[in-house]
């Protein structure tokens, strides 16, 4: 028989809401709350034999603590197919619920989970096997019976298809293979039913953008300290991070402490979407610290920052895109950073 | 945040809500072609735009041209 591990969180688990979200994880023997449920679609193909329950605000601020736990639990019930959630649209569930599946991964246990498009948990380990739930729990039944036949299938070990033939969200994996048709008439064929205004379906559908609020104006920028960040690709010479020409999805950041401005002796740009020989040749076309260092003299602005941030902004996912700049923002406000440049090229 | 971008309308389509138009992208922030003084003036009055558009309250993805 199938042994099943299913992870929860406190409010499923109705230990309560916001009131219970520190609690830290405890294991319980077979199904909890919506695991009656998980156990009523497997029939005799599965049994629940444990579950996890842990508080959401817990698992996001003592995240080490809590993923040593959950590798414990996995550990100790060696079950065959881990059930995370689902988490619909609740971010602090969602990202718990990943990061059960990545360590269900490096335990090599198939797992799944469930979350609304939108969790921000599916960005915590794309390589999670994620089936699209609704915004909230009315999505139960469908979201654990999809996650049941997917986990089935996982562990039987039949080779799985991609995800809009599967039914799990996209996890940015591509596999190579072969078409019916070369993709000039398939790219014809889709221009045609364009502009005839016919249905048509997209081979590279593009992420959409999302408004965001601004920040409120700096008022004195004598009193500011001001941080300058770049899509540039402009590194110390010899790349020691080995950022990339392009496709990055990493940020990295660099001491200018002591530095006046940028030389191409110290600098170099590896950008790879521009011809980037100028801006090697003088870096601060791109991270103006030259002028920056001025500015500061002067008084015209309080302070600046001595780090600068740069990321290659060529070809990057917008998922990437989001996480980089989310993480480059909580840096810049730990630093109590006022005001930003970005320079992008 | 403000934004110096060659391309403004590809800053403000992605959400850049303060953006100031840069010089080409290749050089954003100055100009190699002139003498170096020149070069860095004009780097100058590009950053100086940019903090002033720092100080400017806008509601959604602005174009700041403010000399």
């Amino acid at each position: 028989m199938l042994r099943v591990s299913h992870y929860l969180n406190q409010f499923f688990a109705g230990l309560g809401a916001e009131q219970a979200a520190n609690r830290p994880p405890e294991t319980r023997e077979g199904f909890v709350g919506p695991g009656r449920v998980l156990q009523a679609l497997l029939r005799d193909q599965g049994q629940v034999v444990s579950t996890m329950v842990c508080g959401d605000s817990f698992f996001a601020e003592r995240t080490d603590e809590a993923r040593r736990a959950v590798r414990a639990w996995l550990e100790a019930v060696r079950p065959g197919l881990v059930v995370a959630g689902p988490a619909f649209a609740a971010g602090r569930y969602g990202m718990a619920c990943a990061e059960v599946c990545r360590i269900a991964d490096e335990l090599k246990i198939p797992a799944v989970t469930g979350m609304h498009r939108e969790n921000p948990g599916l960005l915590a380990y794309r390589k999670a096997y994620v089936i699209p739930a609704a915004d909230s729990a009315v999505g139960m039944q469908p979201a654990l019976s999809a996650m049941v036949t997917l986990g089935l299938k996982l562990v039987s070990g039949a080779p799985i298809g991609p995800a809009e033939t599967e039914g799990y969200l996209p996890r940015g994996v591509r596999r190579p293979g072969m078409r019916g048709r070369p993709g000039a008439e398939r790219a014809v064929e889709m221009l045609v039913a364009k502009l005839s205004g016919r249905p048509f379906r997209t081979e590279m559908p593009v992420d959409a953008y999302e408004a965001v609020p601004p920040a409120p104006p700096v008022t004195d920028l004598r009193r500011a300290r001001i941080a300058l960040v770049t899509t540039g690709a402009i590194v110390p010479r010899g790349n020691p991070d080995h950022l990339k020409r392009c496709s990055e999805t990493r940020w990295a950041r660099y001491s200018i402490v002591g530095v006046q401005a940028l030389t191409p002796d110290d600098y170099e740009c590896v950008h790879g979407g521009f011809y980037n020989e100028m801006a090697s040749h003088n870096p601060n076309l791109v991270v103006p610290l030259d002028v920056m260092r001025d500015l500061q003299r002067e008084g015209v602005i309080g302070e600046l920052l001595d780090t600068y941030y740069v990321t290659t902004g060529n070809d990057q996912r917008l998922a990437d895109c989001r996480r980089n700049g989310r993480e480059i923002a909580a840096d810049l406000r730990s630093a109590n950073v006022n005001g930003v440049l970005l320079v992008a090229t | 945040m403000a934004v110096i971008s060659a391309l403004p309308p590809l800053a403000m389509q992605a959400g850049a809500n303060r953006v100031v138009q840069g010089v080409k992208i290749e050089h954003v922030c100055g100009d190699p072609s002139l003498p170096s003084d020149a070069d860095k003036a004009l780097r100058r009055r590009l950053v100086e735009q940019a903090l002033r558009a720092l100080g400017r309250d806008v509601e959604a993805p602005t174009l700041v041209d403010i000399a």
